[in-house]
């Protein structure tokens, strides 16, 4: 709830264009040290676009980013990791075949002045990390991730997200595929990230999981910004809102062909603009049957308190 | 929050192991040290008086080493995710160029560089064809094993060379402290292959690379690169397995190195290493040219005719492949 902290990463009017399709329009969003902030938004919403443009992996076309205030261009995957910012992938990028602390050191190996690897102290300060985030679950770092459950996996993927001293982690769907007790553990851990400083981005389609951890609700709607809100002063039924009919500045799929009520284009306009979205939007990027699924997402977390 | 989370997780925290330590294959190796010596009985049983000849432990030593240096090589590139089939036609490259009349004008040195450079550079291409050309090692290799050997038969015209160069004859009688320069070879070569495998970055991206080739590339790690370096690796060994079998044989010839492939191949799975990647020891490497070896040279004294050793090593090798599957199914739950 640090919201007084000036940011560590900020994004003004970033824009992403994939051929026709314009992924994302005009975004700003700003992380700040001890904040967790929490990105939804629908299917195709264009928060994966959002979350690639800041990894690096595929660059905005347009737009500012800022690193402590000092303007940063992020061209690949390790401009971000030499800024701080770390990914936590939806598919967890581990190797099965390697144990937790090899993969905690994947492609960074650490070495001794003759080049080569210094398994102690890679050990060491992996079970370090480790112990740091308390994490109790984890037998051994010399474990093979193929025998960890998914929850430990997660773990461990986030313990190699913020063992490099990183100031931003972005954390992709991490309780998507998750049980319960495991997703206790994964949000307990976000939670813990915060509390140590760290700017968290958490991307997820759970509202319960949202609202248990975030300090601030980023709500995209058909790659355009539809609210930055305060966790504390809304509830599950106004971010629904935001997320299926959610105020667009602008009309995908109109501006160009200028035709339709969505054509005079305004804020002043809200109620015509967004109906005009819908039907020009599905034809523009997303799933038709996008809303409907998220009212059925949605119920199941307002289930559970 | 609390931070005391005990967690129920069903699957796991039983099979902690030391990855690193396992990679050594501890229990696996002393199965193959279990074979060899049953393979040793099994010699000594069934020619008593030619197997345990300090002359035919020689040869099974020097025939060890030429194939234990290629599976060396063959060991980085299947842990890696591949398969190198040019091995052997890299071999009877190498040992055909090195060896023609304008490379043994160069003397010793510039025939040893003619070896290692042709099964170099036959490597690095197979290497960049299959990173860069995204060609499947099978095919890669496989189409890289007619041809390298058709380039042999070319440049020799078919017909053995023989090395003139009396520095080069005498590698192969040497020895250093008794011990033949070919084994000693093969000791320096897999000596610095186990280092590298477990002791380098190079390796432990080989691994990455053959085990999670996604995760290994989110991890910042060139995939394309260090495929490629694995092929070239493989051309490398095959380059220096030429200069063994030209030393012992004192020839260059397009017929060398005749199902190095299926050798190397062999000994390598019947080490223990997994051919889908990831998985894998230089130690069961080396044991598994012996075994693999020992077994021939059993064949060989007992007079069997290379048509019924191909038979046998044939089966030996996909009983070493189903052997390996049962053991890995056990050993690591989930991951089938």
């Amino acid at each position: 709830m640090t919201t007084t902290e000036s940011p560590i990463l900020e994004l003004r009017g970033v824009s992403k264009r994939f051929g026709a399709v314009q992924a994302l329009q005009g975004v700003d969003l700003a992380l700040r040290p001890g904040e967790v902030v929490a990105l939804v938004g629908d299917n195709g919403a264009g928060k994966s676009t959002l979350i690639k443009g800041i990894a690096g992996i595929h660059p905005f076309d347009e737009g500012e980013t800022s690193f402590d205030g000092r303007p940063v261009a992020i061209h690949g995957p390790h401009d971000a990791a030499d800024l701080g910012i770390e990914i936590v992938y939806q598919d967890l990028a581990l190797a099965d075949n390697l144990d937790v602390v090899e993969n905690m050191y994947l492609g960074r190996e650490r070495t001794n002045r003759f080049g080569l690897l210094s398994e102690e102290a890679m050990e060491r300060d992996a079970a370090d990390t480790m112990s740091g985030l308390a994490v109790t679950t984890l037998s051994s770092v010399r474990q093979k991730v193929a025998g960890l459950s998914g929850g430990q996996r997660q773990t461990v993927a986030v313990g190699k997200a913020v063992m490099w001293n990183s100031r931003v982690v972005i954390l992709d769907e991490p309780t998507a595929a998750l049980g319960v007790a495991q997703t206790r553990q994964v949000l307990d851990l976000v939670n813990r990230l915060g509390n140590q400083g760290l700017a968290v981005l958490l991307v997820s389609h759970n509202l319960h999981d949202v609202f248990e951890v975030a300090d601030r609700i980023v709500v995209l709607r058909l790659g355009q910004l539809v609210g930055d809100l305060d966790a504390s002063q809304v509830n599950q039924q106004q971010v629904v809102e935001a997320i299926t009919a959610g105020t667009l500045t602008s009309v995908p799929g109109m501006a160009t062909h200028a035709t339709g009520p969505g054509a005079k284009r305004g804020d002043d306009a809200a109620e015509p603009s967004a109906d005009a979205a819908e039907s020009g939007g599905a034809a523009a990027s997303t799933d038709p049957t996008g809303p409907t699924d998220t009212d059925g997402d949605r119920a199941d977390g307002e289930t559970t308190p | 929050m609390n931070d005391t989370v005990t967690t129920l997780d069903e699957t796991s925290a039983s099979n902690g192991g030391t990855s690193w330590r396992d990679r050594l294959g501890d229990t696996q190796n002393l199965g193959l040290i279990a074979v060899l010596v049953l393979a040793f009985v099994a010699g000594w049983v069934t020619s008593p008086d030619t197997f345990l000849d300090a002359n035919n432990f020689l040869t099974i030593l020097k025939s060890a080493a030429v194939i234990g240096v290629v599976s060396v090589g063959m060991t980085f590139v299947i842990i890696g995710g591949g398969i190198d089939l040019s091995v052997g036609a890299i071999v009877a490259l190498a040992s055909v160029w090195g060896t023609t009349v304008a490379s043994q004008e160069m003397g010793l040195w510039g025939m040893l560089f003619a070896f290692l450079a042709v099964g170099t550079a036959t490597g690095l291409v197979n290497g960049v064809l299959i990173a860069y050309g995204k060609i499947v090692s099978f095919i890669a290799t496989l189409a890289m094993l007619v041809s390298a050997r058709g380039l042999a038969q070319y440049i020799s015209d078919g017909q053995t060379q023989i090395v003139e160069v009396s520095a080069f004859r005498s590698l192969n009688n040497g020895d250093v402290f008794g011990i033949p320069n070919l084994v000693v070879m093969l000791i320096v070569v897999a000596a610095i292959g186990w280092f590298v495998l477990n002791r380098t970055t190079f390796g432990r991206r080989t691994f990455a690379v053959g085990g999670n080739p996604e995760a290994a590339r989110l991890a910042g790690i060139n995939v394309k690169r260090q495929t490629m370096l694995l092929f070239t690796l493989s051309g490398l060994a095959c380059g220096i397995a030429a200069i063994m079998i030209v030393a012992r044989t004192t020839t260059g010839s397009s017929t060398h190195g005749n199902l190095y492939e299926l050798d190397a191949i062999g000994a390598v799975v019947i080490g223990g290493t997994s051919l889908a990647g990831g998985r894998g020891t230089m130690v069961g490497t080396v044991l598994g040219v012996l075994v693999f070896t020992v077994m021939t040279n059993i064949f060989v004294l007992n007079n069997l005719t290379t048509d019924l050793q191909n038979i046998a090593k044939g089966v030996i090798i996909v009983l070493a492949v189903l052997l390996q599957q049962r053991t890995q199914r056990g050993s690591d739950g989930a991951h089938a």
